[in-house]
């Protein structure tokens, strides 16, 4: 069995669990009394916010592992990282807007926590755009892994910009020093949806691995 | 006095449909990268 069709089987398998994040999630999970149904996109924001984050994390990582041993194979898993963070980006850049039009009343405001989501986009781009324009495969995994520790170090910012600064984004409800501040029954759902979406991402990252694997044997 | 739950659906059908579109869309496209492999 190849890593790509161990990756695809992984991806279906994450497919089904999401499912069943929709059906728990819209059929299961109780509304919440100020925000009514707009507070479920918070199941789907939130663990994608934690897979883009998560992917850069690893991009980074890989970045550092591959200047350090020169291993192609940590540059290729930056790049698959980063495509598939990027895919997660996008769901947490539509749905965070879509939660905040009802909830806030605007679309979007310049705050710190979304201002740097946004910076974490386009550091994604341009790490995707990067790899593009340099042809040479040394010099494209140097200058990518540089870019990559770059979007690595912004990744604290953003987790602390909600006590750095005046936003109006709600503080950390999981991931915060004190016990996650949601009824059980939501806690769940989010776990739930936090496990799916990390599942996605291995998934993803298994197949795209393997496409550059192969465009590396070209 | 009794609360009003805010009738905002339409946000969190459009959030559910999007997600859908762009997770699939992307599994769509490593699946036809990788086919035959």
């Amino acid at each position: 069995m190849t890593l790509a069709s161990r990756g695809r089987a992984v991806t279906v398998v994450a497919l089904l669990l999401l499912v069943g994040v929709y059906v728990r999630a819209l059929m299961f999970t109780p509304l919440e009394r100020f925000q009514g149904a707009a507070q479920k996109i918070f199941y789907l924001h939130v663990p994608a916010a934690w897979s883009a984050m998560l992917a850069m994390g690893l991009v980074g990582l890989a970045s550092v592992l591959y200047l350090i041993l020169r291993d192609a194979r940590f540059d290729r898993f930056a790049a698959a990282s980063a495509e598939v963070g990027t895919a997660f980006c996008v769901v947490m850049l539509t749905t965070g807007p879509l939660w905040a039009r009802p909830v806030w009343g605007t679309w979007w405001t310049w705050d710190a926590r979304l201002t740097l989501t946004l910076f974490l986009f386009f550091l994604y781009i341009g790490y995707l755009l990067l790899r593009q324009a340099v042809t040479d495969p040394g010099v494209r995994a140097r200058y990518s892994a540089v870019l990559g520790i770059c979007g690595t170090v912004l990744l604290p910012f953003i987790h602390l910009s909600v006590y750095l600064f005046r936003t109006l984004h709600p503080q950390p409800i999981v991931l915060k020093p004190s016990a996650p501040s949601l009824p059980g029954v939501m806690l769940v759902t989010l776990l739930y949806s936090f496990g799916v979406f990390t599942l996605l991402y291995v998934g993803f990252v298994m197949q795209r691995y393997a496409v550059g694997e192969e465009g590396a044997h070209v | 006095m009794s609360e009003v739950i805010p009738q905002n659906a339409g946000y969190m059908v459009a959030a559910y449909i999007v997600t859908a579109i762009v997770v699939l869309a992307y599994a769509l496209s490593l699946y036809r990268r990788t086919r035959g492999r």
